[in-house]
């Protein structure tokens, strides 16, 4: 670049502004920050307009709505870091509770035993998805929108849509307990939330995802195996599925197979309001959990407030544009920058 | 530069954070406080939940207006009425936890899947809430009352008189049910036979006839009432299937007139056949007052005016209701007909 000489200062002073701007852009957070700082604005005007919402006891008894949601969303985001996605998390769900309803009330089979076998379930039905993503190359969507119908026929055809109920109290420890005052299910999502952003962020495999959604084609030639990595997810998504159909039971005491109808989009809009591209190759489990914790409060507190379930379908959707706009704008600069 | 800007921004969502959690600590007591104040000075005012199996359809609609009116009427009822706009049992059992956390006297629940309800309305009735049922009911040990808009022998009397009126008293008939083993049409039809018995010795029934779930099939067997019985004068349609399967067959014979059907439905399934004459009366309870008197249950409940073993309760505009057991009796059958069934839209 040619400067004309004497008009240095000039520049110098320009460049610093520059680089400000630069380094706020630069800034790797910013749709976190965003989300955060929604979610401040939701609660503070919770607390003001509502402050019976926004009490320690409110919002740890209103949590327990949300682990199942929180826990599907793990690995869904991971599957959608490589450009892939699960519609069939709500099905599984469903197919997972009416097997552990049906071995434990029909089969006599321990509740421990009917637990495991729920477990088996999802993650089977997880790995079969996984198959024909992986290895007969099968577009994801289809795949899953598939598999969404299948394992949702499936459950309506073992429990024949009779709800399954009456668990032992040991059992709904899992979905309604606490420990130490908080709740089980939110201390198992803890942990899970912490043990997928660890794998995402300080793994070469967490590293593998990213490259996955960017360019999938040059990772397999780079010798990396693309289809047991993906196997690896989609029987995760089972699995996680699976064990929020425990919680689910655990809390609610019946096994039904309406349970899962539409959570699975539920999963992907908290996904992708975190930040998470759903063309891959982009998004941190801190977005996720802040999407989560932003449409669970959003729900609740609509609900709360103006008792209009239809308000808060468009209230959500409204959410969604407004953080996906904001995200393709900052991104959309941050690439201009780097041309 | 860029480090300070980043620590900068970081500080502020630290300080968003802190201020957020202070703001919840200083005011719990004082917002809880100033709540107990305006309790007192003012008339204790009743907040009553209304939850439709599903919000945003006619029926459930209509019996909101009922509710609102009640609310109207008595002052002190805050009126909240809410429901999943997809039916979901799941959604309906997330407000009710809403509910009981928002501390309000009465729940009164349409469930959409007793099941998956029952252990929400358990705990709000353990955290001492008051938690009826009304439109359906409820598994017994989850709610105190059912608000029953129709007994079984109510729907059954009301059809075979209608029926009796609408042939003028005389003729053979034959009822379309839903499956064999359909519970409440076998109990209505218990009642039905009772009646005719009883009231209508030239009512002959000549058939009953099972189509399940299935319109085509339904169709098929209201054709066969139809060709095989020349002096048929009435059918049944005592499913949400049979009832216009039944008035198509004899729209479609040609028919219209002269063989009555009757049946059960909202109003707006049947206007068309009620238009045209094939059918003249359609049998419903009056959603309205279904509302209407859940209100009035739930605010008499509240006020400890209604206790378990009363045996009536004073509702507003309708009067005396006769309590049988845990369920209050709505028992006014409404029979829609060409001249009223243009007033009522779900």
């Amino acid at each position: 670049m040619t400067v004309p000489p004497g008009d240095t200062a000039t520049r110098s002073r320009r460049c610093h502004g520059i680089l400000a701007v630069r380094g706020l852009l630069d800034f790797p957070y910013w749709h976190e920050l965003v989300l955060v700082m929604l979610l401040a604005a939701l609660m503070l005007w919770a607390r003001w307009q509502a402050p019976d919402f926004v009490t320690w006891e409110t919002q740890l008894d209103l949590s327990t709505h949300i682990w199942e949601l929180a826990l599907m969303c793990l690995p869904m985001t991971l599957i959608i870091i490589t450009a892939g996605i699960d519609l069939s998390v709500g099905s599984i769900m469903a197919l997972s509770a009416v097997i552990l309803g049906t071995a434990y009330l029909r089969w006599d089979v321990p509740i421990g035993l009917a637990a495991v076998l729920a477990l088996l379930t999802g993650a089977a039905a997880g790995a079969l998805n996984g198959v024909f993503v992986a290895w007969v190359r099968v577009h994801p969507l289809i795949v899953t929108l598939a598999t969404l119908a299948a394992y949702y026929g499936t459950a309506v055809g073992i429990s024949h849509g009779m709800p399954l109920s009456n668990y032992p109290e040991s059992f709904r420890l899992i979905g309604g307990g606490s420990l130490c005052g908080l709740p089980i299910a939110g201390l198992l999502c803890a942990a899970a939330a912490l043990f997928s952003a660890v794998v995402l962020s300080q793994t070469a495999f967490g590293q593998a995802l990213y490259a996955i959604g960017h360019n999938e084609t040059a990772v397999r030639f780079s010798g990396i195996s693309v289809a047991r990595i993906k196997l690896l997810l989609y029987t995760c998504s089972g699995l996680a599925a699976g064990l929020s159909a425990l919680l689910f039971v655990g809390r609610r005491n019946t096994a039904n197979t309406d349970i899962g109808t539409g959570i699975s989009l539920d999963v992907i809009t908290a996904v992708v309001l975190g930040g998470t591209s759903i063309f891959g190759g982009r998004g941190r489990i801190l977005g996720t959990l802040l999407g989560i914790a932003l449409i669970h409060e959003t729900r609740e507190f609509v609900s709360w407030h103006w008792s209009k379930a239809e308000l808060n379908l468009i209230v959500i959707g409204a959410l969604l544009i407004v953080s996906v706009l904001l995200n393709s704008l900052l991104s959309a600069r941050r690439r201009l920058r780097e041309y | 530069m860029t480090q300070y800007s980043v620590f900068s921004t970081r500080y502020l969502l630290l300080l968003a954070i802190l201020a957020g959690c202070g703001g919840e600590r200083a005011g719990g007591p004082a917002g809880s406080a100033k709540a107990t104040g305006a309790g007192v000075q003012a008339q204790k005012r009743i907040t009553v939940a209304l939850l439709p199996k599903r919000k945003g359809v006619p029926y459930f609609t209509s019996c909101a207006e009922g509710a609102q009116e009640a609310a109207k009427e008595l002052g002190d009822v805050e009126l909240i009425y809410d429901g999943p706009t997809d039916g979901s049992a799941t959604a309906s059992a997330d407000m009710i936890d809403r509910w009981v956390q928002k501390k309000v006297d009465v729940i009164a629940v349409s469930p959409n899947n007793p099941d998956v309800l029952a252990a929400a309305m358990k705990k709000a009735r353990d955290k001492g809430l008051h938690v009826i049922s009304w439109d359906a009911d409820a598994r017994p040990e989850t709610r105190e009352f059912f608000v029953n808009q129709a007994t079984a022998q109510n729907i059954g009397c009301a059809l075979v008189d209608t029926m009796a009126k609408d042939i003028g008293g005389e003729g053979e008939v034959a009822i379309l049910s839903a499956t064999a083993a359909a519970a409440n049409q076998n109990e209505w039809m218990k009642y039905m036979k009772e009646r005719l018995a009883e009231k209508y010795s030239k009512v002959q029934l000549i058939d009953t006839k099972y189509p399940g779930e299935d319109q085509n099939e339904a169709l098929k067997l209201a054709q066969g009432f139809i060709s095989d019985r020349p002096s048929l004068k009435g059918i049944f349609g005592i499913s949400s299937m049979a009832f216009p399967a039944a008035a198509k067959a004899v729209r479609d014979a040609g028919r219209s007139g002269k063989i009555m059907v009757t049946g059960l439905s909202t109003p707006n399934d049947m206007k068309e056949f009620v238009k045209d004459g094939t059918v003249k009366s359609v049998i419903l309870w009056n959603t309205r007052d279904l509302g209407y008197l859940t209100v009035y249950a739930a605010h008499a409940l509240a006020k400890g005016e209604l206790k378990a073993g009363d045996k009536t309760l004073q509702a507003g505009r309708l009067g005396e209701k006769t309590i049988s057991g845990d369920n209050i009796l709505l028992g006014d059958i409404l029979v829609f007909t060409k001249e009223n069934i243009d007033k009522f839209d779900f």
